[in-house]
């Protein structure tokens, strides 16, 4: 039951997709409008049914399989077409409908002024169908697959204005760095297949055991899987392409580039706790590089004066807190953390499109100020948003982010390590979140006004953003320290083969809420004092460390990096080859065979006016008689 | 009825007929083109038909002894390796034909001769029993596709010819030689000359001869593929033949060299495959890398499907050569993956090329606004030949490379190499084209849009795609056992392993 609503809601976006590409002609846009949302609201509709149902299960007897058809048998591997529908799946497709459900409904308004909104929505809900597929798969294949169709369906929306080359550029880079992590993905996979004999999840999973602990095996096959992770969710030294995903429309910077896809690292490291456990090293070089990456990305965020841009950032920043939980071990804080971060995230994408389409395309804080004049509804979801991210006690991330960092400090010195960079963090997304609303919708107007002022938004909207607001409140209190546990207790029969599972003591959750709480609270105050309390205290301080905010502005220079290291050395490798090598080379060793039979060509040219026709009929008329030849002998013999 | 026979009859009848109708009638010319070609995919059809999936040897044999003194045989059959690419080289030269005859050239009639003996000499090489006759087909097949190029190629269509037949030539002489000394060295163990290839199976060759006749046929092979560094002919080749022409030069012609090795070099000289195994391996790697950066900065979409084709086939050949049962069974199907898309490709750049009126990318841009329809099939045929997961050659090169990294896992990291640099310059060809602002075009570049004889030759090419992602086991199926069984002498001689020796047989479950 449970897997053949899994099967529908998996085909459900692709149908609706396929409905939407194949339509003859221009549909209507209400038309357009129903498919595209329909199809992804009955499928969160569907993904809610089979939750209940399985709420009413024992926990351990929340775990389906279902095989469509048996796909290849080659060498001696099989593979099924298979999902797997598990608490952790249905976490996930319930977080994807659902949030996208919400998003699409923000797209019909958002979307409306564009010539291409079939296309739009066609290519968002292959978007949905590519990313249940990547957390339904059964198998390391079909996620294989999953993973490469979401970054396709990444790759088109970023590229959705086809015509901006920044656009086609940004859509490229991205596809380009997702293929180096789908190497790393199908290399730890034929490891797998290799070393366990086999690509399907439980099999391999049951028989992880078999890398042996804290092998050289699996500490690459942790490393390679880590690859992929690290690609989609824009982790150092992959992370590159995220901010300039930005190219992309708002909606799907939130679905695509902030709640959903983003964090499928996150959950192949959780869906394959099994194997990353085999290697501890492999487990902290992760929760190092998440350590790094969410400091790295909060100060780059710092500096940013685009929206979206500094959103993006925090998004690296933020997923870096889910892959170092994930690194430590802490899977379930770092599940809790996903969730949490797609309510305010996709929040604060949204809210900053409201503010982006009422400001027609402006996307620049410097020619923002005193927004919550206009739009109100903007100005919820971003303070709620804001306030989530940052931590303040109460809204969501307060607890998430809590989870995560107690956990740390009962990880062991690497932990340890892992929480002062977090806490350090946590301070800073408190700074550079507070910046944006401060700078956005506080101050005055900014220099010239609004012209023509700010339009509030309808309700296909304004419904999203609040209740992505509300949601950046309530959401965390699913689960409470001290209190109750929603999402442990969820994800308990997927995380049972846990074998060492971190539990912070007392002591750690009341360090952690005492500094977290000091840090948000901190950031806050700095981010008021210096952009709001006096808004042109910013410009008077605009001297203070230019070296190292350029450092941090230019993003410490990895692109520029990239680019000459790999992108340069090959461009020019090819153009030598190309222009020198190829005419010297290969063809050089039969320039001097035409040479010498340079005469006969022209013995033949000379003669060819015309006379091809007769070659190719001597030709033929020789073969032909060669063929009755044959049909005699054909027909003598039988 | 010998309906393997009719495979070479079929097109051979229809392209002398053709040579007897006078100039003027194109209509003609066109109607006994197309269905010389459509019957001939029908026959084809009948023998899919009619195959027996489990059987590794060869079946729907028609044989015939022609000389019996010096072993001469008309002998003509199937099995798993040979069977789809012969129902790959029906349905390729039906659309082909279609193609041919919506714009046919000057001297129609004979260029659609041409392409059916073209045909003629594909299906006899994949089906050929004997060596001689497996030659025979190989010369036969070159005739066609020089002369297509000499009379109706771009305007260095001379060089090209030339370059291409030189190039050829020498192969295939080289691979006469080898033949006659198979036979000659074999006479002793079978008894009596035979150039039958059944024949040939099993005969104990010492090591030397066994390099030397391998390295004879491989690089005829390697000529013809092209694998690195023997590709010179490709780029002129390519770039000067009418446009169908290097579609069915790429899809099957570069086949011709593969099947040679499944077929004749790797199962009849295992321990020369042996010993040649790593060399061969690192052509094909540097194949790979090579073909991908030329393929990065070439300047017309002709050629960097034309270098593309060098890179992927560097993958297939890598596939065979390792003697791996997986990697071998995903060679053989990446063949056809390769077949197809590459058809496709060529099929986009003919498109694009008519409209817009070159096929320089960077005269080019934009033309998805004009061309939406065209854009999409162009994605997925980029898509297929960038192997994206889940597309149809992802299957195969998933597998090749599997096997590979199961034998020899550094050849496996370095052919990624070219897995990355394919996304790079697939989406370059994509988007320099359909992306960014519309140049070189009027109109938004309406003229490139993909017209209804456009799509009769484009969907059934992307139905067969979609086709192989969602099903591969309906091909593999048919061809594990002959290639188990092509490999297995191989994988002795490397000394694999005994499990991963089973020559045939039926194999269950995911874990042993």
């Amino acid at each position: 039951m449970a897997t053949t609503l899994a099967w529908i809601i998996l085909l459900l976006p692709l149908l609706g997709g396929i409905t939407l590409a194949a339509w003859p002609g221009e549909p209507p846009r209400a038309t357009v409008r129903l498919i595209g949302i329909g199809s992804i609201a009955v499928a969160f509709v569907l993904a809610l049914s089979i939750f209940v149902n399985m709420l009413g299960n024992a926990p351990t007897d929340r775990t389906f399989t279902s095989n469509l058809y048996e796909w290849i048998s080659i060498g001696g591997t099989s593979l099924d077409l298979s999902i797997l529908v598990d608490p952790l799946s249905l976490m996930m497709v319930l977080i994807i409908t659902g949030v996208g459900l919400l998003i699409h409904v923000f797209s019909a308004e958002y979307m409306e002024h564009d010539r291409d909104y079939r296309r739009f929505f066609a290519e968002m809900n292959l978007f949905v169908f590519s990313m249940l597929l990547l957390v339904l798969a059964g198998n390391f294949f079909f996620l294989i697959v999953g993973w490469a169709f979401v970054g396709l369906a990444s790759y088109l929306l970023i590229g959705f204005w086809y015509e901006r080359p920044s656009a086609v550029a940004a859509a490229k880079k991205a596809f380009v760095m997702n293929v180096i992590g789908d190497v790393g993905l199908v290399l730890g996979a034929f490891l797998i297949m290799r070393t366990l004999g086999t690509l399907d999840y439980q099999q391999a999973f049951a028989h992880a055991d078999e890398l042996g602990q804290n092998s050289g095996t699996a500490l690459a096959v942790c490393l390679l899987l880590f690859v992929g992770a690290a690609a989609k969710s824009a982790q150092i030294p992959l992370h590159t392409w995220l901010p300039d995903a930005m190219e992309g429309p708002t909606p799907v910077s939130a679905l695509i580039h902030a709640a959903t896809m983003v964090t499928a690292g996150v959950y192949l490291i959780v869906r394959c706790h099994a194997i990353f456990q085999m290697s501890e090293l492999a487990g902290q070089i992760i929760a190092v590089i998440g350590a790094i990456t969410l400091l790295m990305a909060a100060t780059v965020a710092l500096q940013q004066v685009d929206i979206k841009r500094v959103l993006a950032w925090s998004t690296v920043s933020q997923i870096g807190y889910m892959i170092m939980a994930a690194g430590l071990g802490a899977y379930s804080a770092a599940m809790f953390h996903l969730l949490m971060h797609a309510f305010f995230k996709a929040g604060l994408f949204l809210a900053a499109g409201i503010v982006i389409h009422a400001l027609h395309d402006e996307q620049s804080l410097d020619h923002m100020g005193n927004l919550r004049k206009y739009l109100r509804v903007a100005y919820f979801g971003m303070g709620m948003g804001c306030l989530a991210i940052a931590g303040f006690p109460g809204f969501d991330a307060f607890f998430s982010k809590d989870d995560i960092l107690a956990s740390s400090l009962a990880a062991g010195p690497v932990g340890v390590f892992c929480w002062v960079v977090g806490v350090i963090g946590a301070f800073i997304t408190a700074l550079y979140m507070f910046r944006l609303l401060f700078r956005a919708f506080w101050g005055p107007d900014p220099k010239g006004g609004y012209s023509p002022a700010p339009h509030p938004s309808r309700w296909w909207m304004a419904a999203p953003v609040a209740i992505l607001g509300v949601l950046s409140l309530v959401g965390g209190w699913i689960q409470v320290p001290f209190g109750w546990s929603g999402i442990n207790d969820w994800l308990a029969p997927v995380l049972a083969d846990v074998r060492n599972p971190i539990e912070p003591s007392n002591a750690d959750e009341w360090i952690t809420i005492g500094f977290s709480t000091a840090a948000a609270l901190g950031g806050i105050a700095l981010a008021w004092w210096l952009f709001a309390a006096d808004p042109e205290r910013r410009i008077r301080l605009a001297n203070i460390a230019r070296g190292p905010r350029k450092v941090m502005g230019d993003a410490y220079d990895f692109d520029r990096a990239y680019d000459d290291l790999f992108v340069e050395p090959g461009r020019e490798l090819g153009t030598v080859l190309l222009d020198d090598v190829e005419p010297a080379g290969p063809k050089g060793l039969i320039t001097g065979t035409t040479a010498v039979i340079r005469d006969t060509a022209r013995v033949i040219s000379a003669s060819e006016n015309g006379l091809v026709r007769t070659y190719a009929f001597g030709i033929v008329a020789g073969l032909a008689l060669a063929g009755v030849v044959l049909a005699i002998v054909v027909a003598g013999a039988s | 009825m010998p309906w393997t026979s009719l495979l070479v009859i079929v097109p051979f009848v229809a392209a002398i007929a053709l040579a007897f109708v006078p100039r003027g009638n194109r209509a003609a010319g066109r109607t006994i083109g197309i269905a010389g070609a459509l019957l001939t995919l029908v026959v084809s059809i009948v023998i899919v038909a009619m195959f027996n999936r489990g059987q590794g040897s060869m079946q729907l044999v028609d044989h015939v002894n022609w000389v019996q003194s010096i072993g001469l045989s008309w002998d003509l059959g199937v099995d798993g390796i040979s069977i789809w690419l012969v129902l790959m080289t029906t349905v390729l030269f039906s659309l082909g034909m279609f193609a041919a005859a919506q714009r046919l050239p000057q001297r129609g009639n004979m260029f659609l001769s041409l392409l059916l003996l073209s045909e003629v000499g594909l299906l006899g090489l994949f089906t050929a029993g004997d060596l001689v006759l497996f030659y025979v087909f190989w010369e036969f097949m070159l005739i066609p596709f020089a002369f297509l190029i000499w009379t109706w190629g771009g305007d260095e269509r001379r060089r090209a010819g030339i370059t291409f037949v030189v190039y050829t030539m020498v192969g295939s002489l080289i691979m006469l030689v080898a033949i006659i000394s198979t036979a000659m060295i074999a006479r002793d163990h079978i008894g009596h000359l035979s150039f039958l290839i059944s024949d040939l199976h099993g005969v104990p060759f010492s090591s030397t001869a066994s390099t030397l006749l391998f390295a004879g046929f491989v690089l005829a092979f390697a000529i013809k593929l092209p694998l690195w560094p023997f590709h010179g002919w490709l780029p002129m080749a390519y770039s000067q033949a009418p446009i169908v022409v290097t579609a069915l030069m790429a899809a099957l012609m570069s086949k011709a060299g593969v099947y040679g090795l499944l077929r004749v070099g790797v199962p009849l000289f295992p321990e020369g495959a042996n010993n040649l195994l790593i060399p061969i391996a690192i052509l094909a790697l540097i194949g790979i890398v090579y073909g991908s950066l030329l393929a990065w900065r070439a300047p017309t979409m002709r050629l960097l499907v034309g270098y593309s084709s060098l890179a992927h086939l560097g993958f297939i050949v890598l596939g065979i050569m390792v003697f791996d049962r997986m990697a071998a069974q995903g060679a053989v199907l990446q063949m056809i993956n390769h077949g197809v898309v590459v058809a496709a490709a060529f099929t986009i750049v003919m498109i694009i090329g008519r409209g817009g009126g070159t096929e320089d990318m960077d005269k080019l841009g934009g033309l998805a606004k004009g061309a939406p329809r065209l854009a999409v099939a162009f994605l997925i045929v980029a898509m297929a030949s960038l192997a994206l997961p889940g597309a149809n050659s992802f299957v195969g090169e998933f597998f090749i490379l599997g096997g590979v990294f199961n034998q020899y896992t550094w050849m496996a990291v370095i052919a990624m190499l070219g897995v990355i640099y394919a996304a790079v310059y697939m989406l370059r060809m994509y988007q320099s084209t359909m992306n960014g602002p519309v140049k070189g075009v009027s109109d938004e570049g309406r003229a490139c849009e993909m017209r209804r004889g456009d799509a009769l030759i484009l969907v059934p090419l992307i139905l067969i795609m979609f086709f192989i992602a969602l099903w591969p086991k309906a091909l593999v199926g048919a061809t594990q056992a002959s290639t188990d069984r092509a490999i297995a002498p191989a994988q002795v001689a490397a000394d694999r392993p005994a499990a991963q020796i089973v020559p045939s047989g039926v194999i269950t479950g995911s874990r042993p």
